[in-house]
């Protein structure tokens, strides 16, 4: 499978070249355009295997994706016997990443940037502990694992931090981060790894923190669509 | 006449050269800045027109077209100026220039044209079964360039043969390429679950400009964040 990311980091989309028989998987509704003869299949989303009994699990899995997760509840399998090209792309402006899981790698990525995967890579919904339900900053996690190839898309550009030590981001900017050697808290941005700090919490206008300690890289995005939402909001009537 | 679009993709600006006398008609709203000596008048969309049959055009093509009723002509006076303009949302703009064929155009994809091209709207669109999915084409012939804008980056294609493109993405393409509207999957409710709900498939030899973002994704995404209406 051959793959290109093209129009970053404003209005990147995902192009990709199936062989015969490939699939890749996407998050429903990103296809673009796609060559004749390709099939789409649509599944709950909700692991690959799951047999009859778990069945009504695999239901309330992928609508507790929907709804916690701001995901979608469907996901897209892309395939023909003669392969050819589908192209995707995320629903706001910004930039998409690739990845390679084998097996071992464990990869959380932000709720909503699920765009694309390949072979038996699979995302499980992880929160961010009860703090980050504040005030619509949830921080809601999807951990990725298995193997295979998975595309992940942001809002705004991407910056890559390689961390060794602890290191602390908005948790509106979380796009990505290696969950292999990574710890994570959330918290207020005031309260400085103490307590929390409802003043700070309230007033700083910087919500929620994520705070990481340990190795990894942890992948940053340059917009925050919750201050977008902010921002729009007070326009509306 | 000549065109130039200045900071692509993101947040393009088209600049339009006019020479002495020469006009170009605009969709209402676009107009970003001009010289002294342009003059500006809200008129029918095509030369020739007038009274009530113009006005039931205008009519029409706001009701279908899902473009702006007034049509703004602007003619620099007398010496050379330029005027320029933007669309609404970040992305793209482009200029086809037509040499007879026919180009059929997104509705709010249209932006400038001058008179030697003529605009009127094609009834071939449709109203989506879901999600307020719709389609309308106008379509634009004649001789000359037609700015268009786009929400993201556009991609040019040179088709020969056939494509699938979802409806959200497409811009504008020539009348060689027939569509036809159909399911994204084989099954009704399968395409409805699978979000892409009714694709084009766009058949024949022509040009295919098709945009890297879908409004409607982007307007779910963000309206779904929103605090709901009060009324």
């Amino acid at each position: 499978m051959q793959h290109q990311i093209e129009f970053g980091p404003a209005f990147a989309w995902l192009k990709v070249q199936l062989a015969p028989n490939e699939t890749i998987q996407a998050e429903a509704g990103a296809m673009v355009r796609h060559t004749p003869g390709l099939q789409i299949d649509t599944r709950l989303n909700a692991g690959r295997n799951a047999g009859i009994g778990a069945k009504i699990k695999a239901f309330f899995a992928a609508f507790a994706r929907k709804f916690l997760g701001g995901e979608t509840m469907f996901v897209n399998d892309f395939h023909g016997p003669q392969g050819g090209e589908v192209v995707l792309a995320p629903g706001t402006s910004g930039q998409i990443m690739h990845q390679v899981l084998d097996g071992q790698r464990k990869l959380f990525i932000q709720a909503s940037a699920y765009l694309a995967s390949t072979g038996s890579v699979d995302t499980k919904l992880r929160f961010g502990g009860l703090k980050s339900m504040f005030g619509g900053e949830g921080l809601v996690l999807q951990e990725c694992t298995g193997q295979g190839d998975v595309w992940i898309n942001s809002y705004g550009g991407i910056s890559e931090v390689p961390i060794n030590g602890t290191f602390v981001v908005d948790t509106g900017h979380i796009v990505a981060f290696e969950g292999n050697n990574l710890n994570f808290k959330v918290r207020s941005a005031g309260s400085g790894g103490g307590g929390f700090s409802l003043k700070s919490f309230l007033f700083s206008g910087e919500g929620l923190v994520c705070e990481f300690s340990g190795t990894g890289r942890v992948w940053i995005q340059s917009r925050n669509l919750n201050a977008l939402v902010s921002w729009i909001t007070p326009f509306l009537r | 006449m000549e065109f130039h679009v200045l900071y692509r993709p993101a947040h393009s600006l088209a600049v339009c050269n006019l020479n002495p006398n020469e006009t170009i008609r605009a969709e209402a709203g676009a107009m970003v800045s001009m010289t002294r000596n342009i003059n500006v008048v809200a008129a029918a969309k095509n030369p020739g027109e007038g009274g009530l049959k113009s006005l039931f055009k205008g009519l029409k093509r706001m009701a279908l077209g899902g473009e702006s009723f007034f049509t703004n002509t602007y003619t620099a006076m007398n010496q050379p100026g330029h005027v320029t303009f933007a669309p609404s949302l970040t992305g793209d703009m482009i200029v086809h220039n037509l040499q007879g064929e026919t180009l059929l155009i997104q509705g709010s994809s249209y932006v400038a044209a001058p008179d030697s091209v003529t605009i009127d709207t094609k009834f071939q669109g449709f109203k989506g079964l879901f999600s307020g999915e719709s389609l309308f084409f106008l379509s634009a012939s004649g001789h000359g360039p037609v700015l268009m804008n786009a929400f993201g980056a556009i991609e040019t294609i040179d088709l020969n043969g056939e494509m699938i493109v979802d409806t959200g993405h497409i811009v504008a393409f020539t009348s060689g390429i027939k569509y036809s509207v159909v399911k994204a999957t084989k099954g009704l409710i399968s395409s409805f679950l699978s979000g892409e709900g009714l694709v084009l498939r766009m058949q024949g030899q022509g040009r295919m400009y098709v945009q890297s973002r879908n409004p409607s994704e982007f307007g779910a995404t963000v309206g779904r964040m929103l605090p709901p209406r009060e009324n």
